[in-house]
């Protein structure tokens, strides 16, 4: 009793300046074990601490609440202490104890899916990420958890804002399988299927040392997305993949890589006939609605395809080539493909003919001059951070050992000056 | 010693003249042996003396004549040749002066000998002498000067011109001339203007260059304008007096920018814009993707797991 309201007078006084705050910190580490012993009567001590202005000792306490299995009814009531908590903290202090607050958001996390309102965690997430994030480039390990959040909530629009941010730093290099997973789902529910299979190939080459199952996965839905997005899909991986990946991979996602190739031969028929055989294996990778979309999008690539042979034709025609049903159904494909730009045509209503015209797009405009001049600021920082990414990399102990270990012994500059191994 | 009066002529220059003067000076300035030391001796204080010598080597004067016409009041200078200066004497070659005169009167028959031309900061006494030695094949000569020495804040041509005035005590009176060129000569001084150095021949130097003088010359007519309009804003406000004869000139001048103002140069102006910053995009992206395989070759050194055999040949 007496050691809890010590601690908490402590808090009280030792919280204004960041000379107080470090000393804070190192009473608080002495004192977390029995923080956590006497967790289940740290709740009324709570009151008394101000989150605001506390924000450190306050993050104690609360870690040390939250550290015990939780019940629904408690849960409720953490999910509003934690959110106010996440709002009013100052971010100077938690970044102090980022681990404390990694496991108070990820608890936080877990209670709000116990309480099945994802929807109540996805706005106090996002502000922890920011108050966590040391620049916009961090990636911490609450961004999985929120991305994970905003699918269960469906609010895909404010995962999709985290996502436009480039990642150049990272905590956890684990964090970044869930990550780039969970931001290619989000990716795909917006429709962004570029995006999202940037975010997939990222996870499917990413440096594995045995079987991941989020790479298993990723894998499955990257070779949807490149079905949907390109009309093809090429079943080696980069070199740059890990070995792991190059040989497991395919063969853990054996009806994937069939549909692919049924895919590939364009014919409508065989495809649907394939997917209602393995309907179920799909339904268990939940990924029928996305192979749905596969079959759909076998249309607009034929019909893409026809316009790099004809240039006019009529949409009977059109019908019988890409195996439509009627005319209707294909006057309606490839008025919807001309409203989303993926062709350029024109529909002669009168005769029925379709007539396929070029991309009128003269790039003189003033638009056009906008958008590659701020893809040129766009590379002018990222070529100055690879400069000193690369400078870093020269100063590496690494590499300046085996850099100095391959130089041959017989070079007449350098027979005295260097030495063989740099000692370090 | 100067004053502003006129005599009522007016004075016309071609600026063949002045890029001839200031090669003459060039040319003698760089065959000087040995060449002038730094400026930090002739920063030191020394008597008037040792001052001055050193000034004579750093400034060296050289001298000729200046032809043209004078037609009624108005003198108009066209060209110039380079004379020797005796300094024993305190003239110049009488001779090989009207040698020349000889050879340039066959070739232009209208031209006569206006005067002479020096280097110099101001006018001095000696020339006196010079001016005098003159006045007999042009009873009243002119003296054309032009200042080497390279001030960055003067704004005009640093040439004067002056004539003789004043009996019996003849002084030099400074008089207000005006350039005068015709389109040949405009496109011919320009070119050996911009002359550029021989050894850096590459064409990136060179393009750098010319887009630094085109870069400069924006910005100056820039800079310009932006004074016209800012008095141009005083006048709306009532700060300075309506003048109506300069809003005549202000209007009639703003006419003539931009040069061109139709639909189908902006597209091709629009055009041609696009591309160059499409080449300067690609650029880019080639220096950034260079950074990125250096950087890449030293990431595999450093963290490939399979180790490389071989290495470096012997140099022999």
């Amino acid at each position: 009793m007496n050691t809890l309201e010590g601690l908490v007078t402590q808090i009280q006084g030792l919280s204004s300046t960041a000379s107080d705050v470090s000393s804070l910190q190192n009473f608080l580490k002495k004192a977390d074990d029995s923080l956590h012993a006497e967790s289940t009567r740290l709740l009324a001590f709570l009151d008394q601490l101000d989150p605001s202005k506390h924000s450190l000792g306050y993050l104690y306490f609360l870690e040390a609440c939250t550290a015990g299995p939780v019940t629904k009814e408690q849960a409720s009531s953490f999910v509003l202490i934690i959110s106010r908590f996440i709002s009013s903290c100052v971010a100077e202090q938690i970044r102090l104890a980022p681990d404390k607050f990694t496991s108070v958001c990820k608890r936080f996390k877990d209670q709000v899916l116990l309480l099945e309102e994802p929807l109540r965690g996805v706005a106090p997430l996002l502000t922890a990420i920011r108050k966590l994030q040391s620049s916009t480039e961090h990636l911490t390990t609450l961004h999985p958890a929120f991305l994970l959040l905003c699918l269960l909530a469906k609010c895909y629009k404010t995962g999709l804002s985290i996502l436009e941010e480039d990642i150049l730093e990272v905590d956890q290099p684990r964090e970044l399988f869930l990550y780039c997973y969970y931001g290619g789902m989000i990716c795909i529910g917006q429709k962004r299927f570029q995006k999202a299979l940037e975010l997939l190939h990222n996870v499917v080459t990413a440096p594995m040392s045995t079987d991941n199952a989020i790479a298993v996965e990723a894998y499955k839905k990257y070779i949807l997305v490149s079905l949907i997005h390109h009309g093809q899909f090429s079943t080696s991986l980069p070199k740059y993949a890990s070995t792991v990946a190059q040989r497991n991979l395919k063969n853990l996602c054996q009806p994937y890589v069939e549909l692919a190739n049924s895919y590939s031969d364009g014919k409508i028929a065989d495809l649907e006939t394939f997917v209602q055989a393995n309907k179920e294996k799909f339904e268990n990778d939940s990924n029928l609605g996305l192979v749905k979309q596969v079959v759909s999008s076998m249309y607009k690539h034929n019909i893409q395809r026809l316009t790099q042979t004809y240039l006019t034709l009529s949409l009977q025609d059109i019908a019988n080539i890409v195996q439509l049903t009627s005319l209707k159904e294909a006057e309606m494909h490839v008025l919807q493909m001309i409203q989303d730009g993926e062709i350029y045509a024109m529909i002669n209503q009168k005769d029925g003919m379709v007539r396929f015209l070029e991309d009128h797009e003269q790039y003189k405009t003033c638009e056009m001059i906008d958008c590659i001049d701020s893809s040129i600021q766009r590379l002018m920082t990222l070529s100055k951070k690879l400069t000193v990414m690369d400078e870093l990399m020269s100063c590496d102990p690494l590499y300046l050992a085996k850099a100095g270990r391959e130089r041959h012994r017989y070079d007449f500059e350098d027979l005295d000056n260097v030495p063989q191994r740099f000692n370090i | 010693m100067t004053s502003s009066s006129s005599s009522g002529l007016t004075f016309k220059l071609h600026p063949l003249v002045i890029v001839n003067i200031s090669d003459h000076y060039t040319r003698v300035k760089s065959q000087m042996n040995p060449p002038p030391t730094s400026t930090s001796t002739s920063g030191t204080v020394n008597n008037n003396n040792s001052n001055g010598v050193e000034l004579h080597q750093q400034f060296p004067r050289v001298y000729g004549c200046v032809i043209g016409v004078q037609r009624g009041r108005t003198v108009e200078i066209f060209n110039s040749f380079e004379l020797l200066y005796d300094p024993s004497s305190h003239s110049l070659d009488r001779s090989f002066l009207e040698k020349k005169q000889e050879l340039y009167k066959k070739v232009f028959p209208h031209f006569y000998i206006l005067g002479w031309y020096s280097t110099g900061s101001d006018a001095e006494e000696s020339d006196m002498h010079i001016h005098k030695a003159l006045m007999d094949i042009n009873e009243s000569p002119l003296y054309v000067l032009l200042n080497p020495a390279i001030n960055h804040a003067q704004k005009d041509l640093p040439v004067t011109i002056y004539e003789s005035d004043g009996i019996p005590q003849l002084i030099f009176v400074r008089s207000s001339y005006t350039i005068e060129t015709v389109e040949a000569e405009r496109i011919s001084v320009d070119h050996v203007a911009h002359l550029k150095p021989s050894d850096g021949g590459s064409a990136a130097t060179q393009l750098a260059a010319h887009l630094t003088g085109i870069h400069s010359a924006i910005k100056m007519l820039n800079s310009r304008i932006r004074v016209l309009h800012h008095y141009l804003v005083g006048m709306q406000k009532g700060d300075i007096p309506c003048e109506n004869s300069l809003l005549r000139q202000v209007s009639s001048l703003l006419r003539r920018l931009p040069a061109i103002e139709s639909e189908k140069f902006q597209d091709d102006f629009l055009m041609e814009y696009n591309d160059t910053v499409l080449i300067t995009y690609l650029a880019m992206f080639t220096n950034c993707s260079s950074t990125m395989n250096e950087l890449v070759d030293k990431f595999n050194t450093a963290y490939d797991r399979h180790s490389r055999r071989g290495g470096r040949t012997a140099f022999i």
